[in-house]
């Protein structure tokens, strides 16, 4: 009988429980259910995987397990200092959980330390035995289930990896070939879309597998260095490809072969190359490294051109170079990878220099949140006497509290039919079956059951919150002890625990602010605007003068916002309720983020480029042209910081207009009045560099503003109860 | 005027709080009131929803719990 993945997935799962209950018991452990959350929490897919979660998941109970007794000893007679210290202790948590990529070890950390410390009480005995028993059983849990794994159907990373490398490789030579055309005035934007978000989703699961390919496979732990190389080189790609994208809308009515008659040539060698690390990565022997030619331009076919159009075509061009190193390294390391003896003859990137550090407002919003839901909890305790659950409630609450303040898109709502659902099935085991078993066998055997039907029932991933709370209620509401006894009102407590829980999560989510997803998303368009409008301030030709700290702080702040901010609404988007607002489709919800997302790539490339030096007679002859273009951009972000309807695309393309044929005429004078050797090559590649960034940010705005006149905003500023 | 006597609610054998029953129809009571309010596009009247919905459910509780259930 051949069975299927979903059912050995279960069936490893189920046996894992059941012995890790076994040991505990036998063992004579107190609260063996620990083990089983172990078990539970830390079963994924693949055995590399589950090590890596497993490694998170006890890393986090033995700081948790620190931190918990310090503040014991620190506070146990000081309840609000002991609150307010936990409370600042797992925000901090909260914090680094939604930026990491450890994000389940900051998860852990958190809600062990308020399950120790709760259950724990300020006794220092008993919270120094609670909190050893804690380490203990999830130390068992994750040993148990990691030697089931690996011994029963082992399922490794590696094959699914591969296939990954492979698609993300695929993918993106398709999407180069999808940008190619369109520089050439063919192809289609939609299929570029579509391959753009595929080369993202197959990213994000490469990134994925690497981490647990290297747990579980040997091979590919021996060459993680050049693995991460590439990995470092496959994300530079994806930003290149899509900055280079970006740069088409201004040269497209333009003939890029006359411009440039290497195009082909170099467009047909970057495919080349792309095409080799495909090959390269699914096995085959690798060819010579094709030649690239360079990309000249045409003086003569330049020269018949705009002063504009010119700046086009070079930021295209600066674009394609860029391309040409991106994929040249990318070649490297995957030669590195599958070319034998080559892997230790390439040094170590070079480390990225140190970043300011700068606040995320959202993650600090869902500190906020975080800290709410646990303040609230600890005072009904305190202040509602017989409140079901006890101390139980807190933990509890900041158990699921933190997952659910960094996941604001999620409403409330979403946890009433997995959360009833497992308190209803643990409750029918724990009432009418178990009383009936009297040895292990028989429990054993409902362990295995009950935890199998679970895990076959909820196997998607997208069904994950189902599986985690029908697996923690039959855990918690069983209670699983050697000396086992039956109550009804250990479960009518925890079922009626979860309401105050609900009540409290969705206090937490509607006040201040509501969590409405059209709210939320005006929200984060005026920020965005907001920064964008400080970082067009920030640009301006002034004599040199010290920047202060707070300065820098502030350009790096409002520069993460604008980098980070499209990403954040794109979250949000799919959550919109079109129903609700009349005059808006999904699709240009979509389309208005892809078009905040290329202002990003405008706004970015022009910060890059505004700090390159530039010809000095040239900054004297435009100072106030260029001056007042950027002012002129800074009254329209703050208008759409207000209101993001507030700039009407029309009439926004007809100023851009005006400003580039008097800014073209003044570039002219300017030019009339050079010396020869006044304004060399590279003073003139370095100008039209910074032209094309200024113009490729004005398109992005009237762009924008187009896409947001198409929409009618007056539904998404009306007041609706949730 | 007579209000009902206060008694808990036996269901199977459990015995279920009167507040608890009259929280539970509040509610209800309340999720009605803001569907139709929504429907019928009157929410755009209030300042903040979220607060008038707690509102409401309070007020719903203890109107079933004086007059309906007695609490």
């Amino acid at each position: 009988m051949i069975l299927s993945t979903k059912t050995k997935e279960a069936i490893k799962t189920a046996l894992a429980m059941t012995i890790a209950y076994g040991i505990a018991l036998s063992l004579d452990w107190d609260r063996p259910y620990w083990a089983g959350f172990a078990v539970a929490m830390v079963s994924l897919a693949t055995v590399g995987q589950s090590m890596n979660k497993a490694a998170l998941r006890m890393f986090g109970t033995l700081v948790a397990m620190v931190m918990s007794l310090t503040l014991i000893a620190l506070f146990s007679q000081e309840r609000w200092l002991f609150m307010l210290f936990l409370s600042a202790y797992m925000g901090f948590c909260c914090y680094m959980m939604s930026g990491s990529q450890r994000a389940y070890f900051w998860q852990v950390a958190a809600f062990v330390c308020v399950v120790i410390a709760m259950d724990a009480g300020a006794d220092s005995v008993n919270a120094f035995q609670t909190a050893i028993l804690r380490a203990q059983e999830t130390g068992l849990g994750i040993l148990v289930y990691t030697l089931v794994a690996i011994f029963l159907w082992p399922s490794r990373s590696t094959a699914a990896f591969t296939a990954a490398a492979n698609d993300l490789a695929a993918t993106q030579l398709q999407f180069y070939r999808a940008c190619l055309d369109l520089a050439r005035g063919k192809g289609s934007t939609q299929e570029a879309h579509r391959l753009s978000e595929q080369q993202v989703q197959h990213k994000t699961r490469f990134d994925q597998l690497l981490e647990a390919a290297e747990t579980d496979s040997y091979e590919v732990w021996e060459l993680r260095r050049p693995w991460r190389r590439y990995q470092q080189q496959a994300g530079e790609l994806m930003h290149a490809l899509e900055r280079w994208r970006e740069s088409f809308s201004e040269v497209h009515t333009l003939d890029l072969q006359r411009l440039l008659p290497g195009l082909d040539a170099f467009g047909a060698a970057l495919d080349g190359r792309l095409a080799q690390i495909g090959e390269l990565l699914a096995g085959q022997a690798p060819e010579p490294v094709p030649q690239v030619v360079d990309l000249t331009l045409d003086k003569d076919a330049m020269r018949s051109l705009s002063h504009f159009d010119q700046a086009s075509v070079v930021v295209a061009r600066a674009g394609m170079r860029h391309l040409e190193q991106v994929t040249s390294a990318l070649f490297e390391a995957a030669s590195e990878i599958k070319v034998p003896g080559k892997a230790t003859a390439l040094p170590d990137a070079p480390r990225a220099p140190s970043k300011l550090f700068v606040l995320d407002l959202d993650r600090l919003a869902n500190v906020v949140r975080f800290v709410a839901i646990l303040w609230l909890a600890w005072l009904a305790v305190i202040y509602v006497n017989d409140i079901p659950g006890g101390t139980g409630l807190v933990s509890m609450a900041g158990s699921i509290g933190i997952a659910i303040a960094n996941m604001p898109q999620l409403p409330v709502s979403k946890l009433f039919v997995p959360v009833s659902t497992g308190v209803l099935f643990a409750a029918v085991l724990y009432i009418f079956i178990m009383p009936t078993l009297s040895s292990f066998i028989g429990l054993g055997v409902l362990i295995f059951a009950a935890t199998f039907v679970i895990c076959y029932l909820f196997a998607d991933p997208r069904q994950m919150l189902g599986r985690a709370f029908g697996l923690a209620m039959f855990v918690t509401i069983a209670s699983i002890t050697n000396e086992q006894s039956y109550n009804f009102l250990s479960v009518a407590n925890t079922a009626m625990m979860f309401p105050v829980i609900f009540m409290i999560f969705a206090i937490s989510a509607y006040i201040p602010v509501s969590p409405r997803p059209q709210r939320a998303f005006l929200r984060l368009l005026g920020r965005f605007f907001r920064s964008s409008a400080y970082l067009m301030s920030a640009m301006r030709w002034d004599p040199p003068h010290p920047v202060t700290r707070l300065e820098r702080w502030k350009k790096a702040f409002h520069a993460r916002e604008v980098a980070t901010l499209p990403a954040k609404l794109g979250t949000w988007a799919p959550h919109i309720d079109a129903a609700t607002l009349s005059g808006t489709a999904p699709r240009q919800v979509q389309t208005l983020v892809t078009s905040l997302q290329s202002l990003t790539y405008r706004m970015q490339h022009l910060l890059e480029e505004r700090d390159t030096p530039q010809a000095q007679f040239l900054v004297k002859e435009l100072f106030e042209e260029f001056r007042a273009w950027r002012l002129g951009m800074q009254a329209v972000l703050q208008e759409l910081a207000d209101d993001p309807a507030g700039a009407q695309g029309s009439a926004l393309r007809a100023r851009l207009d005006s400003v580039l044929e008097r800014l073209e005429e003044k570039i002219k004078s300017a030019l009339n009045k050079t010396v020869e050797g006044q304004f060399s090559d590279q003073d003139a590649e370095e100008f039209y560099r910074l032209l094309g960034a200024y113009r490729g940010v004005s398109e992005a705005l009237v762009d924008y503003a187009r896409n947001a006149d198409a929409i009618d905003w007056a539904p998404w500023h009306e007041e609706r109860f949730a | 005027m007579l209000t009902p006597i206060p008694h808990e609610f036996a269901i199977g054998g459990v015995y279920v709080p009167p507040l608890l029953v009259a929280s539970l129809f509040g509610a209800l009571a309340a999720l009605l009131t803001t569907k139709l309010l929504n429907r019928y596009r009157l929410s755009n009247y209030f300042f903040y929803p979220p607060l008038v919905s707690l509102a409401l459910v309070i007020l719903y509780t203890l109107c079933i719990g004086t007059f309906i259930i007695g609490i």
